[in-house]
């Protein structure tokens, strides 16, 4: 059989180059060395109790918008509105929980103004993904029209109902609210009892709390003062939409249909995949997780004003890039993502470790590892495809 | 001889004010190679475009086993088991060969989750059953050559309940090697018996390497048909030339 050496051509890897040849391995390189020199700039301040807790805050910011920004990419479309849209869910549950429900419905729980905030917030991703596959245009332009006018729209609301731009002094829903406690809750409290048990085994040994061990994060030193309980809900958030994005993805009939919709959308359609459906989900989910991020800042903060989300798109699609999603479509890797945004979330937080150091290098930073990046991830595609 | 898989009977089809199909009869067998010949704009790709449902006919009637048969769109078509392979393929390269091979009709097993290695073994029995053992299905089609991707986008057809195989011009993007390759593979399809096979191209040589039955198609209208004992090759070179004799070409072509 005369095709046979040529079709193992590229069978004779090891289980080392498939690593390395994996798409992930560039990220996950970057995270490795931004953990390295993260853990020696700050003294390991960076990854003691509190800046931990810290740091995983961003990282599951982050990481809610730039998986759903990631899905939509595969698929072969671009979401601008999400940072809007994190603004505009804001505002929307801050209002009802300030000022009651629409049409006199009465006062607002968390549960009922998550759900309604989760009703229109779907909507306009639908709304979105219609108008982008009916139309054909451009995602790129159509949720650009919609990161202005969601913004807008949250101002005004904002202005109109609240006479203020921002929402302060809810009451602390948390207390008697599970849906509240959920979103702005702490969680993994085990975690850190596990921490300090371990850190008083150290003390039975004769240590002293004072050794290097503690101010590592003992989370013992600080006892009084900055005792950490746990982490943020998000980070249970980021986990579960992270784990269910992966399972779909490479696991399911629709994560197959997500990779053939963005890769050649006629060839998928040729064979029967609802290319259409495909991409307006994914203008939803984006909406959804733009929703959870921002159910989890009001409810932690029990504020709300009509800047929340800004730019966030644009943190999200770096993210997703820097994490070795292809921006043509139909490549890309939820594992990649996460490792991107943790990157990217502890060099924006680098800042508070290293006080030495001036912000703005963060973005300096993020511009290089982008651009880097969309280089990588075109070597990748051209290896994929033969050059094509 | 057996009954005809498929029959057409006085095809028209008609864009507007022009013909493209002038009343086309063919007949197509199981375990048969049906060459399509014709010149460029001759009217192959509206014919098989009107077999696989892409078109509706203007006038005439196309037969399953005997049934008279109408497609509304090419669902319609390959339930009723005819299966094309367009010259693109519908092929997606950053996609490895099993997730292609089952692109729109994945194997689920409970909650939509894929069946993988099912679908993996799958892949690649039926791959080797026509003459590539491709020992990885994981591996991107994009890193495939052109031949492979040919026997994949057969397979999957196969695989999917096609008794017509419709190959559109499967050889005439490829080096010569790998144009070698998709014959074998036509060759071995046809083995089984159970499929006919319509062959377009415009190389005789193709066709007549692995052709059984012939049709000559010029200007929407067939000019010749018949079997590969019928038509010997200097009646295929005049048909392939939509019907002009040799000499008459050479006479023209010296008087410039
Ligand atoms: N959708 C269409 N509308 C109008 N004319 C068409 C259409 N499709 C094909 N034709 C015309 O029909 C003729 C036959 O084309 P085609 O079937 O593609 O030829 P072939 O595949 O043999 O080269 C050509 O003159 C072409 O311009
Ligand atoms: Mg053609």
């Amino acid at each position: 059989m005369a095709d046979l050496s040529e079709a193992d051509r590229l069978a004779q890897e090891t289980w080392l180059q498939r690593t390395i040849r994996r798409p992930e391995i560039g990220s996950f390189i970057v995270m490795v060395v931004i953990v390295v020199v993260l853990t020696w700039a700050s003294s390991g301040k960076a990854f003691n109790a509190l800046g931990l807790k810290n740091n995983v805050q961003i990282i599951a910011q982050y990481g809610i918008i730039a998986i759903g920004a990631a899905l939509l990419m595969i698929a072969g479309e671009f979401d601008l509105s999400i940072g809007s849209m994190i603004g505009f869910a804001g505002m929307s549950m801050a209002i009802m929980l300030k000022w009651g429900l629409p049409f006199g419905l009465g006062e607002a729980t968390p549960l009922t103004a998550l759900l309604i905030t989760m009703a229109m917030t779907l909507t306009l991703g639908w709304i979105i993904g219609n108008i982008v596959v009916k139309s054909g245009l451009s995602s790129f332009i159509v949720t650009l029209a919609f990161l202005f006018f969601m913004r807008g729209v949250t101002e005004v609301s904002f202005r109109l109902i609240n006479q203020s731009t921002q929402v302060s002094g809810l009451p602390d829903y948390k207390e008697e609210s599970w849906v509240a406690w959920v979103f702005g809750g702490e969680v993994f409290g085990w975690f850190y009892d596990a921490w300090f048990w371990i850190g008083m085994r150290f003390v039975d040994m004769g240590f002293e709390r004072t050794d290097q061990w503690f101010t590592l994060g003992g989370n013992i030193n600080r006892r009084g003062t900055q005792w950490v309980e746990g982490f943020d809900a998000r980070f249970l958030w980021f986990i579960l939409i992270a784990l269910a994005a992966y399972f779909i993805l490479s696991r399911t009939q629709l994560g197959n249909w997500i990779y053939a919709t963005g890769d050649n959308k006629e060839a998928a359609r040729a064979n029967g995949v609802p290319t259409n459906k495909v991409k307006i989900g994914l203008f939803m989910f984006t909406a959804f997780c733009a929703t959870i991020f921002a159910a989890c800042q009001v409810f932690e903060n029990n504020t709300s004003d009509a800047a929340k989300g800004n730019l966030m798109e644009l943190f999200a699609i770096a993210i997703a890039v820097v994490g070795g999603t292809l921006m043509t479509g139909g490549f890309g890797s939820v594992l990649g993502v996460v490792f991107g945004a943790i990157t990217v979330g502890l060099v924006a937080n680098a800042v508070f470790f290293i006080p030495a150091i001036d912000g703005a290098w963060f973005r300096v930073f993020l511009g290089a590892i982008l651009l880097a990046a969309v280089f990588a991830n075109e070597r990748i595609r051209k290896r994929i495809t033969g050059g094509i | 001889m057996a009954e005809p898989y498929l029959r057409v009977e006085k095809l028209v089809k008609r864009f507007g004010p022009f013909t493209a199909l002038g009343g086309v009869d063919l007949e197509v067998y199981p375990g048969e190679v049906h060459a399509l010949l014709g010149d460029n704009g001759a009217g192959k790709s509206t014919l098989i475009k009107t077999l696989a449902g892409v078109h509706e006919p203007t006038e005439g009637q196309i037969y399953i086993e005997g049934k008279p048969v109408q497609f509304r769109s090419p669902r319609d078509a390959s339930a009723a088991g005819i299966g094309t392979v367009y010259q693109d393929l519908a092929l997606n390269q950053l996609m490895s060969v099993t997730r292609n091979f089952f692109m729109g009709r994945e194997l689920k097993k409970s909650f939509g989750q894929l069946d993988l290695d099912k679908m993996n073994q799958i892949a690649h029995d039926e791959m080797l059953k026509i003459g590539i053992d491709f020992s990885d299905p994981t591996q991107a089609v994009g890193t495939m050559s052109g031949g492979q991707r040919q026997t994949l986008a057969i397979a999957r057809a196969i695989h999917f309940g096609a008794k017509v195989l419709i190959l559109d011009e499967p050889t005439s993007a490829l080096g010569q090697k790998q144009q070698m390759g998709v014959l074998k593979t036509i060759k071995r399809v046809r083995k089984r018996g159970d499929i006919a096979i319509i062959f377009i191209t415009h190389n005789e040589i193709h066709s007549r390497l692995v052709g059984d039955r012939f049709s000559f198609l010029a200007l929407g209208k067939v000019i010749g048909a018949g079997t590969s004992d019928e038509i010997s090759d200097k009646e295929m070179r005049r048909l392939m030339s939509g019907g002009a004799e040799m000499g008459d070409l050479e006479q023209e072509l010296a008087a410039i």
